[in-house]
């Protein structure tokens, strides 16, 4: 059975909703998704969901007013009720100044397709004989096992009466696996378009591998200490700051490259955002349908640009870059295929180019502590290691950080050469974010009190 | 309130799973309808609403969970759905340890409607957003350096229909009401916020308009603006002392939310959560006895209480709601409970699963988990009794380990205290400690007067993830002895 509604339904969809729209101008976004999730944990399946949803989302504009309706009813009669609703709720608004129009059609290049029909196909018993040998693996090592299996199908289509129309269609598979002991654990993520492609067997032994390591952690004193970052702890810095280089973050006073763009914010790093990067999660468009350019945010350490949406860019009188997430007040824009650009250490010559620190796997409940000073406060979680003379010593007990991100990177010391790819959850109802990052040493990293295990 | 055709295709499903071989199924149908709107800055920002309506079928087959869901309403699809979750749940099957069991629970026939004064689907749109264009006028006006001012609100209304293989039928509606207001300031290498009611995003009840009205938000929005824009130049919250602290009611109730209640979760007590959420330190060989705090500390599961997020009259397994303790006398005594995870405690549930939408799998959400009052009077009696110390109000930041007992809280603003009374106002207050022994170190809790029912509309929990309502009553509480100031 395919599960893809296809481009010619989504479009009739969208003229359909323009069509019945009453205003100056309208637009029509309409994501599907179906999506399968195993969990395991205590090495068994307990919570296996398969869902297929669809929505659309009609934005109406008459003069400066606007309304934003949402349905998931796609029949005639849905779409007319959400259009009628829209445009009744758009004549009701109060004027806002500050809006600058629905953005027309700029043409699109083309960017790798980021759909691969095996994951499209995935059946429940695959993803539960992947689920199974994520289990298997870990028992066979004394240990038991949580995490999943997953595979996603999306579309998102975006028209309007100013002439847009972008469609894209997406696969995702994700295996996750946590690998507990009595006293440790470890945990590895693997990602790719194509669920015949997914490293099963590569997470389960990296997980494995490392819990069996990270068994009876000890105490370490916190206190500033040089770190290895694995890439998942590595994403997290890369996703706080890649939220604050955007127009609006700098509208809003809270991003730390304000008045510092062309001046060196971190390390010899550099981030950038992608769209077109056929390694990560490709789309060639934002959520306005806008062309999405590839942007170099942070260059050798300098602030280079942030991106924008249509509203922002016309608030702050820049040039749109095509990063709209869907049009809200707190985060209208944020780069969305971010990379944190290879280095050419390994990870193993990272860890031994290190005389005395920390070997960090991830990073677990994240929050701001100052955004300005883009100070976070977080654990470590799932395999934290002392490293002593270049060698994975023993395994440490879990601390809390509290760090300013940007501060960690201006203490960049290497850079790992492979870059793995990482999929946050759905954000707005769609996977709308990939990054691209490496492993990371670190001169300092602020760990300000630990815990028990 | 959903009725018969919803009802029948329910019926429909459930004799399909059954003749797929499901030992158990149900099926759960809602209809949800959202509007959110958000003032910026003087202007009407966004108005987003949204209706979905779906279903979806859980069912046990060989042994074994199934999941399925779709927002399409026909006989065919109703088929399809059922099918296809006892496929999914014999896929489980494959590493299954041993068979789901659930814990009994009486089927019920039943309706439930949250009692609202001033349903506001019936109002003018206008009317609504006036609260919104008023407070954010206030501020300005109080305070024309802002840089951002913010006023928003949330009305939620939810239909839902639960039928089980078991015979339990429980239609139920309710209703939700959130609103807030912001002020943020930004200079000198500072940027600092004020939000009123609560923090972050809204603070939210089930109720209906009266609650977004009970705020006051013009006569409070200057006061907000003058404290945003004071606190760019007020003193920093010292660093690395340890000493002793007031919270807010509702900084309290955040501290409950991360502290208490995820760990009295009975999922994650049993290691179903442990790779995303986490596990918990309140495991079950504690329960009737691990001192969780002082005697001071007494914390309820009750989602009986009026107004509440967790409100209602039945979880989304057919249970009916219900009151009980986490917490007594200082002493754990009970956890949040589906039918499954009390089963393997051998009692049955207190009714604690509920799902985001149609679309996702119910699962143990706390419902109204609240400290109650004590003794101690008004936050300004308290204060009165304090020597020296910080009062912490309205959170800014919070982060807990994946067991719970690691944390940090930042508010947004915070006072000295000295010799009994307030004094200067402090910027970026933190405190941070070890659950139990932080809950231990309470020697008051205000009394009722001061207890308010928070809501927080942005639990997150699950893969996929899930967004939960969950309600926090509070009275601010004085701890001794704590960690503050964390800031480099």
């Amino acid at each position: 059975m395919t599960v893809l509604f296809g481009e010619r339904e989504l479009r009739a969809i969208c003229d359909k909703a323009l069509k019945a729209s009453e205003g100056d101008s309208a637009e029509a976004v309409v994501v599907t998704r179906n999506a399968a999730l195993t969990r395991f944990a205590n090495a068994a399946i307990h919570q296996n969901v398969v869902s297929r949803e669809a929505e659309l989302r009609l934005r109406v504009v008459r003069g400066t007013r606007v309304a934003t309706v949402t349905t998931d009813r796609l029949d005639d009669e849905g779409i007319r009720r959400a259009a009628k609703d829209a445009s009744d709720l758009a004549r009701s608004t109060p004027e806002n100044p500050t809006f600058g129009g629905l953005p027309s059609d700029r043409g699109l290049r083309p960017a790798p397709s980021a759909y691969v029909e095996r994951t499209a196909q995935a059946t429940p018993l695959d993803r539960a004989r992947a689920a199974k040998q994520l289990c298997d693996a870990a028992r066979a090592a004394s240990l038991t096992a949580a995490g999943y299996v997953s595979t996603s199908v999306q579309e998102l289509a975006i028209a309007s009466s100013l002439g847009v129309w972008a469609y894209a269609p997406a696969t995702t598979s994700d295996a996750e696996l946590a690998a507990i002991g009595d006293a440790g654990s470890a945990f590895a993520q693997r990602i790719a378009l194509d669920f015949g492609a997914l490293d099963v067997a590569g997470c389960a032994r990296e997980a494995v591998e490392k819990a069996k390591a990270a068994q009876k952690p000890r105490d370490l004193a916190p206190g500033a200490h040089e770190v290895v970052l694995e890439p998942y702890a590595v994403r997290d810095i890369v996703s706080f700051l890649g939220g604050q280089l955007t127009g609006n973050s700098v509208e809003e006073g809270r991003s730390f490259v304000i008045g510092k763009l062309g001046t060196k914010v971190t390390g010899d790093i550099t981030i950038v955002d992608d769209p077109f990067d056929p390694n990560g999660l490709p789309r060639a468009f934002d959520l306005e349908g806008q062309p999405s350019e590839r942007v170099t945010l942070i260059e050798h350490g300098i602030a280079r640009a942030v991106v924008y949406d249509s509203g922002t860019a016309y608030r702050t009188k820049q040039r749109n870059t095509g990063h709209a997430l869907p049009a809200n007040p707190f985060q209208p824009a944020a780069p969305m295929h971010l990379r944190l650009e290879p280095g050419d250490r390994t990870r193993e010559q990272l860890i031994r180019d290190t005389k005395k620190g920390v070997l960090v796997t991830r990073f677990w409940y994240t929050r701001w502590v100052h955004q300005l000073r883009t100070i976070v406060t977080g654990m470590t979680r799932d395999g934290t290691f002392a490293i002593v003379d270049g060698e994975i010593a023993y395994p440490v007990k879990n601390f809390r950080f509290t760090q300013s991100y940007h501060d960690a990177l201006g203490g960049t010391l290497g850079i790992g050469s492979e870059l793995a790819l990482l999929v946050p959850g759905e954000q707005f109802g769609l996977q709308v974010s990939s990054y691209r990052v490496p492993a990371l040493r670190l001169a300092s990293f602020n760990f300000t009190g630990a815990t028990q295990y | 309130m959903l009725g018969s055709v919803e009802r029948d295709l329910a019926h429909r499903a459930l004799d399909t799973a059954r003749s797929r071989g499901a030992s158990y199924a149900d099926v759960r149908f809602v209809r949800r309808a959202v509007e959110d709107a958000v003032v910026k800055n003087g202007h009407l920002d966004s108005v987003d609403r949204s209706e979905i309506f779906g279903f979806s079928v859980r069912a046990i087959a060989d042994g074994a969970w199934g999941f399925a869901a779709s927002p399409i309403l026909t006989a065919a699809e109703a088929d399809r759905v059922a099918a296809l979750a006892v496929e999914v749940a014999r896929a489980s099957a494959i590493t299954k340890r041993e068979d789901a069991r659930l814990a009994p629970v009486k089927p019920a026939t039943a309706t439930y409607t949250t009692p609202i004064e001033i349903d506001p689907w019936k109002m003018r749109f206008e009317d609504r957003v006036k609260l919104l264009i008023d407070a954010d006028a206030a501020m300005k006006h109080a305070q024309p350096s802002l840089r951002t001012t913010r006023a928003s609100y949330e009305i939620w209304r939810e239909e839902k229909l639960f039928v089980s293989s078991e015979g339990a039928d429980i239609a139920q509606t309710l209703y939700e009401t959130g609103a807030s207001i912001a002020a943020e300031s930004v200079g000198d290498g500072e940027q600092q916020i004020r939000t009123y009611p609560g923090s972050g995003g809204r603070s939210q009840n089930t109720a209906g308009w009266e609650y977004a009205l009970k705020w006051d938000f013009v006569q409070n929005a200057p006061r907000i603006a003058d404290e945003a824009v004071a606190l760019l130049t007020a003193k920093q919250c010292p660093q690395d002392i340890r000493t002793s602290i007031i919270l807010s009611s509702n900084q309290l109730m955040l501290q409950c939310h991360e502290s208490c209640g995820h760990p009295i979760e009975l999922d994650r007590a049993l290691g179903t959560e442990a790779a995303f959420a986490g596990t918990s330190f309140l495991t079950p060989d504690r329960l009737g006895s691990f001192r969780y705090g002082s005697e001071h500390v007494n914390i309820a599961i009750d989602s009986t209480r009026k107004g509440g997020l967790g409100t209602f009259g039945y979880d989304d397994e057919g249970v009916p709601a219900s009151e009980g303790w986490a917490v007594k006398d200082g002493i754990f005594v009970g956890y949040l409970m589906s039918r499954e995870t009390a089963a393997a405690l051998g009692t049955v549930s207190n009714g604690t699963v509920r799902a985001d939408g149609w679309s996702r799998l119910p699962m143990i959400r706390m419902t109204n988990v609240s400290v109650m009052p004590g003794s101690a009077g008004s936050l300004e009696d308290l204060i009165a009794d304090t020597d020296d110390g910080i009062y912490m109000d309205t959170n800014r930041s919070w982060s807990i380990d994946d067991k719970r007992l690691n944390f940090q809280f930042g508010t947004q603003i915070g006072w000295e205290i000295k010799n009994g009374k307030r004094g200067a106002m402090l910027r970026n207050p933190t405190y941070t400690g070890i659950t139990p022994e932080f809950w231990g170190s309470c020697d008051a809790v205000c009394s009722e007067s001061e207890w308010t029912m928070w809501g927080t509309p942005n639990c997150g929990k699950g893969q996929p993830g899930q967004v939960g309502h969950t309600g926090h009553g509070a009275a601010p509480a004085r701890f001794r002895n704590v960690q503050v100031g964390v800031v480099k």
